[in-house]
């Protein structure tokens, strides 16, 4: 029997839509310790790496390790039903074939849905520890911003990090782009702070396309931190207070001509 | 062509072996095209309303046209293809392809009965028929790749087993061809429609060796044996048994010897001076040429090369051509974005627990599916 409870449906409906534009489809793994989801999408150049501990929830039980395939744009639909400040309880049996999500509103209304499992081949990646040579952290919505602005101009954003600070760049058809953010600690609001940890200077090119689907957890988090190295992927990380993180890898574009 | 009822076979018994996915997730992977399947289908699919495509001398045209833009294609899409041309068919073939020359021969007098009684549409379907790629064909294609800057490759012997000897040593990702053969020759992994027009919306189908073993609950030698059961072009095989009869002996049996001793002789007879040994090992170490010592480069196309060969020899239009050639240089510019299967190592599949009730289901499906790509090889 699998169990979890939710005060707020809003959580959850963020959560999908930070996933719901790069995966169709996901499995999500129930243990004692919360749900997990790890898949990658249909041209394996981004992972997603969903955490929610189990302490997050107001109330949860998983008897049995429990692997629940779901159609995400499904399940969108489904939590579009409830309003922001409804209670969710997701329920599944044993090797049920299906789950249940119950909205409980304010006033006195109770609705449930069912929605049917999918079996889903799985592939479950290793992912290697890193020390990485760069991080960064920055308001959330500074990078959403920053993404969104340079993706006029070209498919591909550059990110270059040095001891002075952190650089977008790209460049297209009308021109080029350029922004530079320099470090800078707000004692105060800790959120607005943009700190740099870094070993040695990194430049690495990335799609556009992907970083603004991975901008969607935004609303989650009020910071981000971006760990690069040469030649490894790209980790965005979103902290969801209380509540788990949201990771995404995405595997940087390379330069032609190594045949 | 290929093994007879395979992928029928394929989708009943291991129908998650089977992956369809769309031409774009291939960015990055280095493919080994089988230059005469595909040539053959270029030759029987690019036509207009009078047949292949031809200068005003008559000569064909259409196999070029075929190269060009969809080699254009695949490179536009981020896939990296190199051709392999058949060499010298084996020994065991001459069987299999004297009647395919008397098929040839049938279709060409249905043809002049056609064509004296003017009845158009089967004058196509028999000229169709009629197509054969020829070394000419295939001189010409290998011209028209080199001004493109793809590689090609000339197999000692057959292709196929050239395109799985490169993807067994890692040196493309998958052979494209739609023939099963290049599974029995131990391509791990095989696409299917890769070369397919644009228009067609067909989805790649990427089938992978180690599912289609796992599925049939098979080893590599006992997949051989099947496919020979099954109707490969090297030999013929045992008159009266089925895709469907073949697969339920293999299980039981393991062996075409031990099948042989088991069945009934007279009612289904094996071919005379039957040998399997031979034909096997023609699977298992096929004639190639060693992959470690290919080295695969694309390089730079020859603008004014290809106006000159296309629209000068050829008599293509200058403007096509050109485009084309800034299409190439396009996709050759810029980054490749990579893949994450590169930096993170699977550590677990799980195929789908349920799969047995769900296959079912899938399974009249994808039948459709097989059935509608059918017809599209060689001629056997």
């Amino acid at each position: 029997m699998f169990e979890a409870r939710l005060i707020n449906s809003a959580h959850f409906k963020k959560v999908l839509d930070a996933i719901k534009d790069l995966l169709k489809e996901a499995s999500f793994d129930c243990s004692e310790s919360g749900i997990q989801l790890q898949a990658m999408d249909d041209a394996h150049v981004s992972l997603v790496f969903l955490t929610l501990r189990s302490d997050g929830f107001d109330k949860y039980r998983c008897d049995r390790n429990l692997t629940m395939g779901m159609n995400i744009e499904n399940l969108s639909k489904i939590f579009k039903c409830s309003s922001n400040d409804d209670t969710v309880t997701m329920k599944a049996q044993d090797d049920a074939d299906t789950v249940t999500f119950t909205f409980e509103s304010k006033k006195q209304k109770i609705s449930d849905y069912e929605m049917k499992l999918m079996n889903l081949d799985q592939e479950h990646l290793g992912i290697p520890e890193t020390d990485f040579s760069c991080v960064i952290r920055m308001p959330s919505a500074e990078f959403a911003r920053i993404c969104r602005d340079l993706s006029q101009f070209g498919e591909s954003i550059v990110i270059s990090c040095t001891k002075e600070g952190v650089k977008f760049s790209t460049s297209g058809d009308i021109g080029s782009a350029n922004i530079k953010l320099a470090q800078n600690n707000n004692f105060d609001k800790e959120e607005e702070s943009v700190t740099i940890e870094m070993q040695e200077p990194v430049t690495l090119t990335f799609a556009c396309r992907y970083l603004n689907f991975f901008t969607k957890a935004t609303p989650l988090a009020q910071q981000v931190q971006l760990s690069m190295s040469d030649n490894v992927p790209l980790v965005v990380e979103y902290q969801i207070p209380d509540l788990g993180q949201i990771c995404y890898y995405l595997a940087p574009k390379i330069e032609e001509d190594e045949n | 062509m290929g093994i007879l009822g395979f992928s029928k076979l394929l989708a009943d018994v291991a129908p998650h072996a089977i992956k369809e996915m769309e031409l774009k997730h291939y960015f990055g992977r280095k493919v080994a095209i089988d230059a005469s399947m595909c040539l053959y289908q270029f030759l029987i699919a690019v036509r207009n309303d009078s047949g292949q495509l031809a200068t005003a001398d008559g000569e064909t045209t259409s196999h070029l046209l075929g190269t060009f833009y969809r080699t254009i294609r695949l490179l536009e899409n981020g896939i990296k293809p190199v051709y392999v041309f058949d060499g010298k068919p084996p020994d065991l073939k001459a069987g299999e392809l004297t009647k395919r020359a008397a098929k040839r021969e049938e279709a060409q007098k249905a043809l002049d009965k056609a064509t004296e009684a003017g009845d158009a549409s089967d004058m196509d379907k028999f000229s169709r028929r009629l197509v054969k790629v020829t070394k000419h064909h295939a001189e010409e294609c290998k011209q028209l790749l080199t001004l493109m800057g793809v590689p090609y490759i000339d197999a000692p012997c057959e292709a196929e087993a050239q395109c799985a000897a490169m993807v067994k040593a890692g040196k493309v990702f998958a052979t494209a061809t739609e023939d099963m053969d290049a599974l029995t020759f131990g391509s791990n992994v095989l696409l299917r429609h890769l070369t397919f027009s644009e228009a067609r919306k067909m989805p790649i189908q990427e089938i992978h060796l180690d599912k289609v073993l796992e599925g049939f609950n098979f080893t590599q030698k006992e997949f051989i044996d099947l496919c020979i059961l099954l109707g490969c072009d090297y030999t013929d095989s045992i008159r009266g048994i089925g895709p469907k009869r073949a697969f339920e002996l293999m299980k039981k049996h393991k062996s075409i010897d031990d099948i042989l001793k088991n069945i009934d002789k007279e009612k289904y007879v094996p071919p005379a001076d039957w040998n399997i040994d031979v034909v096997r090992n023609l699977f298992i170490e096929p004639v190639i040429a060693d992959p470690e010592t290919i080295d695969l480069k694309w390089g730079e196309p020859d603008e004014e090369g290809m106006v000159k060969y296309l629209c000068g020899e050829k008599q293509f239009n200058e403007e096509r051509v050109r485009n084309g050639v800034k299409k190439l240089m396009k996709a050759r510019s810029g980054t490749t974005q990579g893949r994450l299967d590169g930096f993170f190592k699977v550590l677990s599949s799980t195929p789908a627990k349920r799969k047995p009730e769900d296959s079912k289901k899938n399974t009249p499906n994808k039948r459709g599916k097989v059935g509608a790509g059918k017809g599209r090889g060689r001629p056997k």
